[in-house]
């Protein structure tokens, strides 16, 4: 080969590819550690059934708990009868709160209402809340 | 390719970056014998550099409080994705910074470039040597282990020999009588926030003296003459030299990959190399493991302390020595630098690196 016969600025071009392309192929395998390390945890089991004791559900109440990774409620508006909803308000995300008396969710930023099933009553929210499936065993209600 | 012309002129109105940038790259001359002895600086450079990402990374999952941090740190290990990898990169690539700041300094002291004007260089070195000591020091303590505690509970009491002061010292440095959380707390904010940034600030005023005196030339070679120091500022020049960019930079790079390379060697083949058993267990203020050491680069230190016959002789000595190598350009002040004009300053030089060898060593088997 005639080194002659090709420019150099060609060969410069082809150098600089070659160089940029080993220091990107770099960059990516030191990135990609970076991202998965960053990357939110995906909880174990998103599959899990969440356990709730039915003593903590009296009739007409609502308990809140965690049901993976976002606040969600259990309520009893019928003996026996159990409902599980997400708590999270369909309109900008607030947590809503259960009042036994009106038997109401009302939802405190701006005054979005749903009821037991979690129907929209009134105010900004446009969808009902998330019904979430429950079974019952025991004493226990399984939620998921 | 003429958007990046335009980008680059629309800076270089501004801010003038292209003279910039030939001043420092292309127009930076270098001596034509530099040797790659002078990549060691690069190479801290970049090792810093990973320090510092790989710390902020793990500051996302580490706990400072005595009652999870070990567990935090096991999570890191074990859980997280690549969190091995942070881990290990971090607290192996301190390791790795000890050996090059040693060789660092020892090829400075070797081609005698900490002689005037360059003392200034020489001072900010070696106090970054210290503070990089410091952060190991406070760093291991962090993860929490029967090693981390124990360790750091020795090396603070040794600093008890100090006479009237001494008790006091070892209770301000442990924030208590016994290495605790207050401890934790106080090494914790030392080692993620006091230390980087006083570390930061002294390698910018490092970086800049080296700039300001120019590089210094190489003692070696038929034609290198001792140069005439003036006695007011003069930047030192290398008419006729090679650039700093693209001859040196490549020269750079290929050192810095090797260090890399080492450091992933050890982080991927023997990343358990520097931990023994009592690193793998919580911390029990109530078992002292059998064998404490001390991390190897403060093996000479520790031994010392116990070679002499009292605690507080070689604590002096330490000091002493230490005190005489941060002065040294002002106690070694002839202008010759080649080692071969040189030879009590080499005889003492290879001497004393064979004592610390020797005594470090001796502390591994004692
Ligand atoms: C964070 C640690 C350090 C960094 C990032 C660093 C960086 C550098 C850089 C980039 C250079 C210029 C290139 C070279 O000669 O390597 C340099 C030169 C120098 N360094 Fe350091 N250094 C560090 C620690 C030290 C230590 C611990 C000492 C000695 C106590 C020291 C003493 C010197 C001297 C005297 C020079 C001038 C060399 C010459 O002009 O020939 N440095 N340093
Ligand atoms: S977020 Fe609930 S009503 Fe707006």
């Amino acid at each position: 080969m005639d080194p002659q016969s090709t420019p150099s600025t060609q060969r410069r071009q082809f150098l600089y590819i070659i160089l940029g392309g080993a220091a990107a192929a770099f960059a990516g395998l030191a990135a990609w550690p970076v991202w998965r390390y960053l990357l939110p945890g995906r909880k174990a089991d998103l599959e899990a059934k969440i356990p709730v004791a039915r003593r903590e559900v009296p009739l007409g109440r609502a308990f809140f708990f965690n049901f993976r990774g976002q606040p969600a409620v259990v309520l009893q508006p019928a003996p026996g009868q159990f409902v599980a909803l997400s708590a999270v308000c369909t309109h900008l995300g607030c947590v809503v709160q259960w009042f036994p008396d009106k038997t109401e969710f009302l939802c405190p930023c701006h005054g979005g209402r749903f009821n037991a099933e979690g129907q929209v009553l009134g105010g900004p929210p446009p969808k009902p809340l998330t019904l979430l499936p429950l079974t019952i065993e025991g004493d226990q209600i399984l939620v998921g | 390719m003429n958007l990046k012309k335009r980008l680059l002129d629309f800076v270089d109105v501004r801010l003038g970056v292209r003279d910039l940038l030939a001043q420092n790259l292309t127009k930076y001359l270098l001596p034509r014998n530099i040797n790659a002895w002078y990549t060691l600086g690069a190479v801290l450079l970049t090792l810093f550099m990973i320090q510092v990402a790989t710390g902020i990374l793990l500051l996302i999952y580490y706990v400072p409080n005595p009652d999870e941090a070990f567990q935090s740190v096991e999570r890191i290990m074990n859980e997280i994705p690549f969190g091995w990898l942070i881990r290990n990169l971090h607290a192996i690539g301190a390791n790795v910074i000890v050996i090059a700041l040693l060789l660092h300094m020892l090829s400075v002291l070797f081609m005698a470039s900490y002689k005037r004007p360059r003392e200034l260089t020489w001072l900010s070195g070696f106090l970054i040597f210290n503070l990089a000591l410091g952060l190991c020091l406070t760093g291991y303590l962090l993860p929490w282990s029967q090693l981390s505690f124990w360790a750091t509970t020795v090396a603070t009491d040794a600093a008890g020999a100090i006479p009237v002061l001494g008790d006091e010292i070892v209770r301000f440095l442990r924030g208590g009588s016994m290495v605790n959380e207050a401890t934790l707390g106080r090494f914790f904010a030392l080692h993620v926030m006091g230390m980087p940034l006083l570390l930061g600030g002294l390698v910018g005023f490092h970086l800049f003296c080296v700039r300001r005196a120019g590089i210094s030339r190489p003692p070696f070679g038929p034609t290198y003459q001792p140069r005439e120091i003036p006695d007011h500022f003069e930047h030192e020049e290398h008419p006729g030299g090679i650039p700093f960019f693209p001859n040196y930079v490549i020269k750079d790079l290929a050192v810095i990959c090797f260090f890399l390379a080492f450091l992933l060697a050890i982080v991927f083949f023997a990343p358990t190399l520097l931990s023994p058993e009592s690193a793998f267990v919580p911390a029990d203020p109530f078992v002292t493991p059998p064998h404490i050491k001390p991390e190897w680069y403060f093996l000479w230190a520790y031994q010392t302390l116990k070679i002499f016959p009292s605690e507080l002789i070689g604590l002096g000595v330490q000091g002493a020595f230490m005190t005489f190598l941060a002065l040294l350009p002002f106690i070694d002040r002839g202008p010759e630098r080649r080692p071969a004009m040189r030879p009590i300053f080499v005889t003492s030089f290879f001497l004393t690196l064979f004592v610390f060898v020797a005594i470090s060593i001796w502390g591994h088997f004692s």
